[in-house]
């Protein structure tokens, strides 16, 4: 009988820790901040009847602090340039999560800041508004928008918002540790990128001083992958790395790291800004976006660098990865064309765009305004816009991710430590890759 | 005889009202949840559009799911490891610290200290100590002329600093709960075996740890829970990373049912680790004879 007993309160206590974990089993009810946080947003847009009165809006987003600001400030100049609509931006730290609540229980904000990368998997679900309606009607043409950007907001020939900024990787390479070696010109392929990385590279016996070249992030693979001219996934959404053009990436970086000895594991890990390994002169050059522009310059003449396109693989294809963030309308809205007023005066009307790009320091997912020479005389943020040319948005798979970061990087990883061989790396994140790819596919 | 009958009808009745609180609150928190998980897992349940019965179809893609397991195989090394490391590190500290001696609550609170820090804080400090160039570790290791490893970047060490960081943060509360298991153990016992002449290792061996039992019972029990849903501090400190070593059950939970919005399915996941944790924890009934009583 005791044992029975205290069985049973055992079932409980595993039972109440599963529903404490939380968001595992029990889904969305008895989630008390996102419930109260989703009923405070909703008191905004309520005050909204009476057609003399503005309409008040909702802008959901996950920037906090500076971020928090730059939002701040685009928001209150548009409340000021007319009376009809009023937005309010409100910070969520956790915006995926709290938009499921919000998408199917009420409290639907009205404008949403949107990870471009989810559209695909979001789409079919029907809670995003498709905005090709509004586009027309306004006459708004899709060639001022950057195309892949675009591509990435649409689903099944719809498109669901405008993007807010577009970003891709650039080469970064400190100026003086290039030129103490003896290189004079920053790399344009492989080969110069090789030869550079090996001048740069200082051991002091067992411990590396100055590493050349970055090889601390295998999520970059697909940008390798392109340069070697090849594509991460078939048309039909199957991985196709596992095949000369994977195996010309992994050679390359075999011989980075364990022949040249450019860089070693883990050398990057757990730096914060103020340790930076590229700040702190103790990485001659790495990958990176805009967004590290600001931190870098911060450092002066203590810093001196430049940032050129990533070097063109073998046979001088270019490759580049597009990401960014657009503004969306979720299907739950209830006044979806304010939200459409205010997404189109921030994104797409050349002056607020070039304000957006100068208050944040991010580029506009909006091509007139970065004709501006803000733009185009500034030498750090030409070499990102010649890259944005020729960039490529991830493919638009809803496993996509969940391939990347449980399949490929995992035995990526594996091979950078020399636990498994270039071929079986492959083949293993194929099939693996392919069974995330075809478990995660379905998007009805 | 009927008057008594209407006393304990009055009684159980009070007695139901003062537990109603507590048994609202933990079916609403508790029960109707792990319910409607169950019913969800035999369901395509997307959050946003869909919520059809699909029978035990989650359940059959479970079982051909390799990184599954695999997470399981992590945590199961990580629990065989870290249980009893924490028991015998907070047992150890708390007969360290049990002694009457001037100065004995200074080191107590001392050991305390690290739980009262957020996981997620503390391993981010961690992943600086363990930094392979200019962390504190490999520096000290340096000065005696070893090259310490990637600590967190190497599949051979990730979950190994994983098991130190949460076992440096969790061995403290656990003393605590073994000081006051200590001091309810009578003198009298140490006292008449003293007389009968039992070394120091024989009292421990006779007295001391069968008397803690329940204690370790407890202990045991929380962290293999604790353990199982390991979570917060691996994903700061390599998340899951290098080649899924470190990578959990709960990790993959939280992605397929929030990132990859199949909610049913993770509920699948989340029954299996429910189960799986009761497992475990009727093991260490068995091995603890926890419902036998202590004399």
């Amino acid at each position: 009988m005791r044992k029975w007993v205290s069985l049973i309160a055992l079932a409980g206590v595993t039972s109440a820790v599963l529903a404490g974990c939380g968001s595992s089993g029990g889904s969305s009810e008895g989630s008390p901040a996102a419930s109260s946080s989703a009923s405070g947003a909703s008191a905004a847009p309520s005050g909204s009847k009476s057609s003399g009165k503005a309409v008040e809006l909702t802008f959901w987003g996950d920037w906090s602090g500076e971020g928090q600001k730059q939002f701040q400030t685009m928001v209150d100049a548009f409340n000021k340039s007319q009376d009809q609509i009023r937005v309010k931006y409100v910070v969520q730290q956790d915006l995926i999560t709290k938009f499921l609540t919000a998408a199917t229980s009420g409290g639907s904000p009205d404008i949403m800041l949107w990870d471009r990368w989810r559209t695909s998997l979001y789409a079919p679900k029907n809670v995003l508004h498709p905005v090709d309606d509004f586009l027309q009607k306004d006459g708004l043409n899709r060639d001022d928008f950057y195309g892949e950007a675009l591509k990435e907001l649409s689903y099944n020939g719809k498109l669901y918002g405008l993007p807010l900024t577009v970003d891709a990787r650039a080469l970064f390479y400190n100026k003086k540790l290039l030129t103490d070696a003896g290189v004079s010109a920053p790399p344009t392929n492989w080969q110069e990128l090789e030869e550079a990385a090996v001048k740069t590279t200082k051991w002091d016996g067992s411990k590396l001083q100055v590493a050349g070249f970055s090889l601390g992030d295998n999520g970059l693979f697909n940008m390798y992958l392109q340069q070697a001219g090849g594509t991460m996934l078939t048309d039909d959404g199957k991985t196709n790395f596992n095949n000369d053009k994977g195996k010309a990436v992994l050679d390359y970086w075999d011989r980075l790291m364990n022949q040249d000895k450019v860089y070693k594991i883990g050398f990057e890990k757990g730096l914060g800004e103020s340790t930076d390994a590229f700040a702190t002169g103790k990485l001659a050059m790495t990958y990176t976006g805009p967004w590290m522009l600001t931190t870098y310059k911060k450092y002066g003449k203590d810093l001196d660098f430049g940032v050129v396109p990533p070097p063109a693989g073998p046979n001088g294809d270019k490759g580049a990865i597009m990401g960014g963030f657009g503004l969306v309308i979720p299907e739950a809205s209830k006044h979806q064309q304010e939200a459409w007023e205010f997404i189109k005066w921030w994104t797409a009307n050349k002056d607020n765009a070039l304000l957006w790009a100068k208050t944040s320091l991010n580029i506009p997912g909006f091509k007139p305004a970065i004709e501006d020479p803000f733009f185009q005389d500034d030498p750090f943020w030409k070499p990102f816009l010649e890259t944005l040319e020729f960039a490529k948005i991830r493919p638009q798979h809803p496993g996509y991710s969940v391939m990347e970061t449980d399949a490929l990087i995992p035995n990526l990883e594996l091979f950078q430590q020399n636990k498994q061989s270039a071929e079986d790396t492959l083949k293993k994140a194929q099939q693996q890759g392919d069974k995330l790819l075809q478990d995660n596919a379905e998007a009805k | 005889m009927a008057s008594y009958g209407k006393l304990t009808r009055h009684q159980s009745r009070t007695a139901y009202l003062f537990i109603t609180p507590t048994m609202l609150l933990f079916l609403v928190f508790t029960v109707i949840p792990v319910v409607m998980a169950l019913y969800l897992s035999f369901t395509n349940y997307d959050v946003l559009s869909r919520m059809k019965w699909v029978g035990t179809d989650n359940y059959k893609r479970l079982f051909g799911d390799v990184l599954y397991w695999t997470t399981f195989k992590n945590v199961a090394y990580y629990t065989v490891v870290f249980v009893p490391l924490n028991i015998a590190l907070s047992l150890g500290l708390a007969m360290l610290f049990n002694f009457r001696r001037p100065g004995v609550r200074l080191f107590r609170a001392m050991s305390y200290m690290p739980t009262l820090t957020s996981a997620v804080a503390a391993a981010t400090v961690w992943v600086w100590l363990l930094h392979p160039e200019y962390g504190l570790v490999n520096t000290m290791l340096g000065y005696v002329g070893v090259t310490g490893p990637a600590w967190l970047a190497q599949t051979e060490t990730a979950m190994l600093s994983i098991i130190l960081v949460t076992l440096w943060q969790t061995v403290g509360s656990n003393m605590i709960i073994y000081i006051a298991g200590l001091q309810g153990v009578p003198d009298y016992l140490y006292e008449s075996a003293k007389l009968d002449g039992a070394t120091a290792i024989g009292r421990f061996r006779y007295i001391t740890w069968p008397q803690l039992r329940p204690t370790t019972f407890l202990v045991s029990t929380m962290s293999i829970i604790g353990a199982l849903q390991l979570f917060d501090q691996a994903f700061v400190l390599t998340q899951g990373g290098p080649g899924n070593v470190t990578k959990t059950p709960v990790y993959l939970i939280y992605q397929q049912g929030f990132n990859q919005l199949q909610m049913g399915y993770a509920s699948a996941q989340a029954f299996v680790l429910a189960i799986a944790i009761l497992i475990f924890s009727l093991i260490n009934m068995r091995v603890n004879k926890s419902e036998e009583s202590v004399v």
